[in-house]
């Protein structure tokens, strides 16, 4: 277990870091469309959520590249799992409150024809990206990650 | 910790949090200050500010119905609401019966920009409603590219505009301003989703009433 902690903590920053930076990339090309999708949550006042959805592909392409580079793991597992949370209790409200709106977590969003919307596979994935994060968080030391570099050396020195 | 070379290795790891941080930042912002509304953008004929930079059709009409609709030229379930509702809007527009807004979104695509600025060089030459129709008509699938500067000016000449005018503001893109306003001024109407038409004001039913042409007849009758 012990020498398997750092690949595992390798494969969660892989997958944590490249679904967050994809997430990111294909919103960013449709910056209206996700200002679009932040909107039909109905959560937020009008002008934050517009904000938002400009920012919000930017900070998941920079926790996306600094996972995968392996730099400032703790910290940025913390804001992707943190993002997980964000996300899951926002899907979860649009199903409670019966809103039909596609999540926009890979690009589009907006409102859907009312009965597609299809919630329960997107909560689950975002509660296993958490569970990585949390995983990630716990347990930051990795193999080939920028941080901590010298942590296999100090292994190898005994 | 008898670490041999810490130095090194922690500059590299903070100088790439720096950069990455850094240049995700730069890039935020001018992003955020291209999508600011800009109030001096050069506008297309017939449209007004306080009406959402739409472009409005009998603007002085008294006492009727206003019907603003948004959608998006690239938009496939907006071709199936034209087809079925777009002749009975042009007989609103040339019978007077009510003050029809069109706002021209582009949240999905380049296409979508290019074919909005195109549609503003129409309004310009008087034949937005040939455009508009005529751009149904042809929709490509989306973001196949198919809606270059080129192609949006054959698109108008097949709707019957013969001006080198139009063929430039489509080629300059001189409404690309205009564009931009439009997609914010629908954001702050919240619009989600195109089609979508509210009738003086207010959305009609999404369930019933977009998809059948008696339900929309009734629905902008009903005011």
């Amino acid at each position: 277990m012990k020498k398997a902690q750092p690949w595992l903590t390798l494969a969660g920053r892989l997958i944590l870091g490249g679904v967050l930076f994809a997430a990111g990339f294909l919103k960013y090309e449709h910056l209206d469309k996700s200002r679009m999708a932040v909107r039909a949550y109905e959560l937020l006042p009008i002008s934050i959520a517009n904000f938002l959805g400009i920012a919000l592909p930017f900070l998941e392409i920079a926790v996306g590249i600094l996972l995968l580079l392996g730099a400032a793991i703790r910290i940025s597992s913390a804001i992707g799992g943190a993002l997980m949370i964000v996300f899951i209790f926002g899907i979860s409200q649009a199903w409670a409150r019966g809103l039909s709106i596609d999540c926009g977590c890979f690009g589009g969003g907006g409102q859907v024809a009312p009965g597609t919307a299809n919630y329960l596979p997107e909560i689950l994935r975002d509660a296993a990206l958490a569970a990585i994060a949390i995983y990630l968080f716990r347990y930051p030391r990795s193999k080939f990650a920028l941080d901590r570099a010298r942590t296999d050396e100090d292994h190898i020195n005994g | 910790m008898a670490n041999q070379k810490p130095g090194r290795d922690n500059f590299t790891r903070n100088l790439v949090i720096v950069v990455v941080v850094g240049v995700v930042l730069l890039m935020l912002v001018p992003t955020l200050l291209s999508k600011k509304t800009n109030s001096s953008a050069k506008v297309p004929a017939s449209v007004s500010s306080d009406r959402g930079y739409g472009i409005v059709f009998n603007a002085d009409a008294k006492s009727v119905p206003v019907v603003d609709i948004y959608e998006d030229f690239q938009c496939p379930v907006c071709m199936q609401f034209e087809k079925l509702n777009g002749d009975y809007i042009e007989s609103l527009i040339t019978e007077k019966k009510a003050t029809v807004v069109y706002h021209t979104l582009s949240f999905i695509g380049p296409d979508s920009v290019r074919a909005a600025n195109a549609a503003a060089c129409s309004a310009d030459q008087g034949k937005f409603l040939d455009f508009h129709k005529t751009a149904y008509a042809n929709q490509p699938a989306e973001n196949t590219g198919a809606w270059t500067n080129d192609a949006l000016v054959v698109l108008g000449k097949a709707a019957g505009i013969s001006s080198k005018a139009y063929d430039t503001c489509v080629t300059g893109g001189q409404y690309a301003d205009w564009v931009n306003n439009v997609a914010n001024a629908g954001a702050k109407a919240n619009v989600n989703s195109t089609p979508t038409v509210f009738i003086n004001g207010k959305e009609i039913d999404r369930k019933t009433e977009y998809f059948s042409a008696d339900k929309f007849k009734a629905a902008v009758a009903r005011g």
